[in-house]
């Protein structure tokens, strides 16, 4: 955090913006990570960024990042719950921050898609889906009203900070690879958070298909899920679920 | 939010449908099944209280419980199991208690939606299915469904519940009534009872759950747990050692399902995925040990070989996935199937010999024929014994002369007779949909088929290739494997012994000595195992190991652990001398649930399961005579093709005084009279059943 500071002016106009004249110490930038993408949506939205050129990466890269080879996976879904039970106590791969099961019967395709699936119905291909951990602009953060999603140390994760979650559910539509999980034990949302760097899912994997690599920009190399909603649809979402 | 349950694990309540009065309630899991845990325990308790016993399979007054325990769901390794207990249709010549045990990813969802089991009672005046979705309940119109394969079911289902819902569905057998009918989930996971669930109108049941299920225990020992867990575990069946010499393993053993090698390659995935050596300690690859594909259909299977698939939280992965492109356009079938063990040569077996061989590729198309045509239809096989059967009736003439010319003209036997699996679109159908006499009979099972047709029980009784035991049903891992301990357990049931524990240990792998060494820790001394076809006669120890063995498989069927790997006695640890741990049921059970339990208390709560299920019987039989009437042994165990006598080396014969004294060591080791077989009323008391005996006394049906 403190490189990225030190290496760019740009930073520091940014941050000045979100906090005017306020001394930036490194745990003040730390809770600022969520707050500074949404106060520069802000500041183009008034016309200010005209004089500085993009691109304008102001999160930290994550430090690494879980891949998945859908072509070794059995389908056992240990990954979701060491996800769970490791991390929260409790079986629940509706909660898991990694996704198999949605993909296990039909593939990511689903059963609307006609005769060829995939899925243990079909090819027999499982596709794991995990988080990006997106470089800036990063889809779920951005659109946190809340500036709950935070670059948490030590390999930068996107987190959520759960003192700041309202459980508004707008990261769950804003994450093209739908890699957000909403807790409705919690009313809270969560995402992968790398497990600090020792991520369980890749540790449970019993048939190598999981691995813990240093980050790579993959956003721009799996398919989406889905169309992240525009702003103006946000309100619908509690009953879109 | 609701106030933290008293315990993990379980996810607290049990579903009741009235399929009759359309009545859906819930009753509290802990208040009222907590003393049986789940599974069967929980099965056994609602048909003691609630079904009498004059009630048949088919009417309407039997109940069918499908029912998880407090690990399914969570990770501790081999969970997904789903056991069915209901009164048994193939049971001969009286339906008594039975329950089948379905894996897949049934068990993790029901408790996900927020219950531990259902409870279907009554019969529905129209085809229905069952909607489960996060504790909400509806039963649904199945009429459009009615008539349709499983794999047309499930995927409409799907539709509607989305994606992510396990369907548990019965085929045209399950529909028609025919007692040799499974229900089906997750593709190929099977537990019998289909018929009694097409008895009561019941198509499907759909289950789709968000919920979590919460672990009692600290975190890190849990996980702590669990990796100790994975650390002892083997490959299928609990093998511990792998089939081929591998650069780090002692000993090797050809008849081993640990299969994986350099050299040994997952050949349909694409691209091909090699199995490799799979060091034990290596967690990270057990997935790749197992291929029951190329144990059970050849060596040549691995180049067909997609992937291995199996269970919720497994790492086994039994269940292998195979892709013949062959069988599309040669029978319209899908190029993919899965399964394992019988069910994967469901098709193979009906047949004396392929045009290329046993191991050649027609063989591997009967076995993918076969595998669509069961999981679709929903067939049982009852464990080999209807290929057995099949083969028997027609090399002996009796369907010939059983079903006269003008029907036994409408099979295409040359096509059976050189070996064509499209033989097979004929026959199975045929049995779903009782069209005929042939197939009806078959359908039945075997103790109805043979008194249909008047054939005595005995002919079937006193053929070794038959594999026949009793009420209907065969052998499952006895004297072959275990020697008396084999047979004590075969005679307890009342289908095939679906009991794993001893041949899980029988069969590790291992040599004779380190087998020993482990038995005499386990058992209190040596000398309760022998080598398979090397046996001693009866000792002590022996009993106890089958007693032990038999209480492992109800605790496993009701903590949601699968008999199929478990217990896990031995380990592929050369560091542990390759010891296993006895006290992991106990150890990953107080973890889930918070309810503290010592391996002997566990045990004890196994041991009222198991009386519980012995109740069942003596009331369903209606005789204290239980030893002579219900516990018995077929003839052929005591003869062998050779003349070789017992317990020389090379024959699995058993010797009839040695078993009269198996038996009498067994009762006495269980507490039970050693004349009749029936508990005592001590052990009744001792397990906190009066509440039985007293019932069964008021009958004269105790000692
Ligand atoms: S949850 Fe989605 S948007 Fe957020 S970092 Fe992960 S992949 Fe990117
Ligand atoms: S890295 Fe950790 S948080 Fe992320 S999916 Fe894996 S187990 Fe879950
Ligand atoms: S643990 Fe590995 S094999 Fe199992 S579902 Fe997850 S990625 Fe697939």
């Amino acid at each position: 955090m403190k490189a990225l500071i030190e290496a760019d002016g740009i930073v520091e106009q940014v941050l000045n913006v979100v906090a005017p004249g306020q001394p930036v110490s490194r745990r003040r930038v730390l809770k600022l990570c969520g707050a500074t993408i949404a106060g520069m949506a802000s500041w183009h939205f008034f016309g200010m960024g005209g004089g500085i050129s993009a691109p304008l990466i102001i999160t930290e890269q994550a430090g690494g990042l879980v891949v998945a080879d859908p072509t070794r996976c059995v389908g056992c879904r240990r990954c979701e719950l060491a996800c769970t039970e490791f991390n929260d106590g409790k079986s629940s791969p509706g909660t898991a921050r990694i996704k198999v099961r949605r993909n296990l019967n039909f593939g990511p395709a689903g059963l609307y898609t006609g005769q060829c699936t995939d899925g243990n119905w079909g090819s027999g291909l499982i596709v794991q889906d995990f988080c990006k951990q997106c470089p800036h602009p990063v889809p779920c953060a951005d659109a946190c009203p809340n500036a709950a999603i935070e670059v948490k140390p030590p390999v930068n994760a996107r987190v959520v900070n759960p003192d700041r979650c309202t459980g508004c559910k707008v990261c769950l539509k804003a994450c093209p690879w739908e890699m957000m999980s909403f807790d409705p034990e919690t009313n809270k949302a969560t995402k992968c958070f790398l497990c600090e760097g020792k991520p369980k899912c890749v540790e449970a994997c019993p048939a190598e298909a999981l691995t813990y690599v240093s980050w790579v920009d993959l956003t721009g190399k799996v398919p989406s899920r889905t169309t992240p909603v525009s702003n103006r649809s946000v309100a619908c979402i509690d009953c879109h679920k | 939010m609701g106030k933290m349950p008293q315990y993990g694990g379980w996810a607290g309540k049990v579903l009741r449908v009235d399929l009759s009065t359309g009545r859906i309630t819930t009753e509290d899991t802990v208040e009222k099944y907590k003393d049986y845990i789940g599974g069967t325990g929980l099965g056994y308790k609602v048909l003691w209280d609630e079904v009498a016993p004059e009630t048949r399979a088919f009417d309407p007054e039997n109940k069918i419980v499908f029912a998880t325990g407090p690990l399914a769901g969570t990770s501790a390794p081999c969970n997904g199991r789903t056991a069915i207990t209901t009164l048994w249709p193939t049971c001969w010549p009286k339906h008594l208690v039975g329950s089948g045990h379905m894996g897949g990813h049934f068990a993790a969802e029901l408790k996900y939606a927020g219950f531990d089991g259902v409870i279907v009672e009554g019969r529905a005046d129209h085809p229905v299915w069952l909607a489960i979705a996060d504790g909400k309940v509806e039963i649904r119109d199945a009429r459009r469904l009615w008539g349709q394969g499983i794999r047309r079911t499930t995927l409409e289902i799907s539709r509607q519940m989305g994606p992510e819902a396990v369907v548990a569905a019965i085929g045209q057998a399950g529909e028609n009534m025919v007692p040799m009918s499974v229900i089906i989930n997750s593709v190929s996971h099977s537990g019998a009872g289909g018929a009694v669930m097409g008895s009561k109108n019941l198509k499907a049941i759909g289950v789709r759950g968000t919920g979590s299920i919460r672990i009692a225990g600290n975190r890190e020992e849990w996980e702590k747990a669990v990796r100790y867990h994975l650390s002892l575990i083997g490959a299928n069946n609990q093998i511990v050692v792998p089939s081929s010499p591998q650069p780090w393993a002692e000993h090797y053993n050809p008849g081993s399902r640990w299969v994986a090698s350099r050299g040994r390659t997952w050949g349909a995935a694409n691209p091909p995925i090699e199995t490799g050596s799979c060091e034990p300690q290596n967690l990270n690859r057990i997935a790749y040990r197992t291929n029951n594909a190329a144990f059970f259909l050849g060596e040549q299977a691995w180049r067909y070989t997609v992937r291995g698939n199996g269970c919720t939280g497994c790492p086994i992965r039994c269940h292998t996935m195979i892709k013949v492109p062959t069988v599309a356009s040669k029978y319209g079938i899908p190029e993919i199937g899965q399964s394992t063990c019988v069910r994967m040569i469901f098709g193979k077996w009906f047949f004396k010999s392929f045009p290329d061989g046993p191991l050649g590729e027609t063989s591997i198309e009967a076995a993918m024929v076969g595998m669509h045509l069961a999981d679709d239809l929903g067939l049982w096989d009852n464990y080999g014994q209807l290929q057995r059967d099949f083969q028997k009736c027609y090399s002996e003439g009796i369907f010939q002369s059983k079903v006269g010319e003008k029907e036994f003209r409408r099979y295409s036997w040359d096509k059976f007779e050189k070996g064509d699996p499209a033989f097979l679109f004929e026959l199975l159908p045929r049995i779903a949909g009782k069209d005929g006499e042939l197939a009806s009979a078959l359908g039945l099972g075997t103790g109805f088929m043979l008194e249909g047709w008047g054939i005595s029980e005995e002919a079937w009784k006193s053929d070794r290739t038959l594999q026949y035991w009793k009420l209907g049903h065969p052998k499952h891992h006895s004297n072959e494997d275990a020697g008396q301990c084999g047979v004590i357990i075969n005679t307890q049931y009342n289908r095939d012994a679906q009991c794993h524990s001893h041949t899980n240990f029988t069969r590790n792998g291992l040599p004779l000595e380190i087998q020993k060494r482990l038995a005499a820790d386990l058992w209190g001394s040596d000398a309760a195992v022998d080598a398979a076809g090397d046996f001693t006669p009866m000792n002590v120890y022996k009993a106890k190991m089958a007693k032990w063995a038999l209480l492992r498989k109800e605790l496993h069927d009701s903590i949601s652990l699968c008999n199929w790997m478990g217990p896990w006695s031995s380990s592929p640890l050369k560091e542990r001398g390759y010891k296993g741990d006895d006290t992991l049921e106990s150890l990953l059970y107080s973890l889930v649930t918070g309810d503290r339990k010592s391996p002997r208390e566990l045990d004890e709560v196994a041991e009222r399961i198991f009386v519980l299920h012995r109740a069942l019987t003596i009331r369903g039989m209606g005789t204290r005579e239980m030893r002579a009437k219900h516990d018995t042994i077929p003839d052929w165990v005591y003869g062998d093709d050779k003349d070789r006598i017992p317990f020389t080396k090379g024959t699995i014969q058993m010797d009839k005084d040695d078993i009269r004294k198996a038996m009498q060591m067994f009762y006495e080791e269980a507490g039970w009279d050693k004349e009749t077989g029936v508990p005592t009323g001590a052990t009744y008391r001792r397990l906190g059943l009066s509440d039985v005996e007293e019932k069964l006394a008021k009958k004269r049906l105790t000692a």
